[in-house]
């Protein structure tokens, strides 16, 4: 698949990034993890699970389960974000419920311009996703000053989610 | 371009007749609601077309489920509000056609971990309006749809909610014209369901390596070269063999500007 544009990335690189984060991800003991499948490159996609706390403004804490998931966006050629968060009976938090938690102070429509529900490409089940379009501007300004291209396009997630990354890194 | 219009005008036209029964775990009164009988533009979205239906419902079901998130189900299979209904049916019940189509109406046990969210119309809009950009990305690398107005993108929703051809068509053409000195879109917006509903994405040129106008023929001995016999559905019918890819992707395409396909 050729790609004439200096604002995407093809799914090898994609996957040539993937594989690079991880080593750094064991190296920090962070715990992403890579899933492949031989047959299919567009598949690929880096995950990681962890518990995640917010205080509300009573100083009432509350656990979640989340689950992070970076894969290959084949339309746009760029990397792309999604996630979900469980609350600890199980259930899904709602896309209002996930902007409350945000690091953020953002307004509803904003944020509901940025993260949306969808059917996730990779997974085949809803997904929060973040929309991509903005992605290709970052991937042409850092293309060659990055030292990874995802470890660039995570730090300027985590203002929105709430994302515990090592300083090691490099962020 | 776009040109042929008889075909826009009767692919616009096509409707289903649905026939919706409540599931028996919701009545809650003693008398049996009746079913409610509806005709849908094949083009529209449940969210967009069910809220009589909703209404009808509503006094059999218990008080508490009433502020709950309606779904639907045809055998026990949730269907996805986010894709359009004509694409449903013939995932469905392509090789088996039943009309009118007998759908479930739950209230209850919405099942998160497969349909997407839709508290209101504004939710619909939103996937609505990202399906269209992102097909404009593949298509004009975004370019359409970035030096539209506001305005535009609300007429293209507007003329497809209220079922104006008119209003939709004169915006929608603009998404659908060529680019550049050649005939054609870059790639072109197309997803291909089997039938478990699986869709797999592909990053596909309206031209052979040659320049030549690539059909439908050429795309499945490139896709599928072990399968021989797959036949393709949309909007009810087969699709030709020999149809261009680039014609298909002017003239079959959803308001959502992505041809969804089954294969068969």
């Amino acid at each position: 698949m050729r790609r004439m544009n200096c604002n995407t990335i093809t799914p090898e690189e994609f996957v040539y990034a993937a594989r690079d984060f991880i080593e750094l991800s064991n190296k920090y003991f962070d715990s992403w993890t890579i899933h492949q499948n031989d047959n299919e490159i567009l598949n690929t996609y880096i995950k990681k699970e962890e518990f995640v706390s917010h205080r509300d403004e009573n100083d009432k804490i509350f656990l979640y389960r989340a689950e992070y998931i970076i894969f290959y966006n084949l339309s746009y050629g760029v990397p792309s974000f999604s996630f979900n968060l469980w609350d600890c009976s199980g259930k899904l938090l709602t896309l209002e419920q996930v902007r409350e938690i945000s690091l953020m102070k953002i307004s509803k429509e904003d944020f509901y311009s940025v993260v949306t529900q969808q059917e996730h490409p990779v997974m085949y089940r809803p997904y929060f996703i973040i929309h991509p379009c903005h992605t290709a501007k970052i991937v042409s300004a850092f293309r060659y000053t990055s030292r990874n291209l995802i470890i660039t396009f995570l730090g300027l997630i985590t203002p929105l989610i709430q994302l515990n990354l090592p300083l090691e890194y490099g962020l | 371009m776009a040109n042929d219009r008889e075909v826009l005008r009767e692919i616009w036209d096509g409707k289903l007749p649905i026939c919706f029964q409540l599931h028996q775990e919701e009545i809650m009164e003693i008398q049996q609601p009746d079913p409610f009988y509806v005709m849908v533009p094949r083009l529209s979205y449940f969210p967009l077309v069910t809220d009589k239906m909703k209404r009808h419902f509503l006094r059999y079901i218990s008080q508490e489920s009433a502020d709950n998130e309606m779904w639907l189900d045809y055998n026990g299979q949730p269907l996805k509000w986010h894709y359009p209904i004509g694409f449903l049916y013939d995932l469905f019940c392509g090789n088996d056609p039943q009309l009118p189509w007998t759908l479930t109406v739950h209230f209850t046990k919405f099942p998160e971990n497969i349909l997407l969210r839709c508290p209101n119309k504004d939710i619909v809009e939103a996937h609505y309006m990202s399906t269209v950009k992102e097909a404009d990305v593949l298509k004009h690398r975004g370019q359409v749809m970035s030096t539209m107005q506001k305005k535009d993108h609300n007429q293209l929703w507007l003329g497809l909610q209220n079922d104006k051809f008119d209003q939709f068509w004169a915006i929608n053409r603009r998404l659908m014209e060529s680019h550049g000195d050649n005939e054609g879109f870059k790639h072109i917006p197309i997803r291909m369901y089997s039938d478990d509903g699986i869709c797999c994405q592909r990053l596909i040129s309206p031209k052979n390596n040659d320049g030549s106008r690539k059909i439908i023929q050429q795309l499945l001995s490139e896709l599928y070269p072990d399968k021989p016999e797959v036949k393709l559905r949309t909007h009810g019918i087969l699709i030709p063999l020999d149809t261009p890819l680039q014609w298909l992707s002017e003239h079959m395409s959803y308001p959502d500007n992505f041809l969804h396909i089954c294969m068969c």
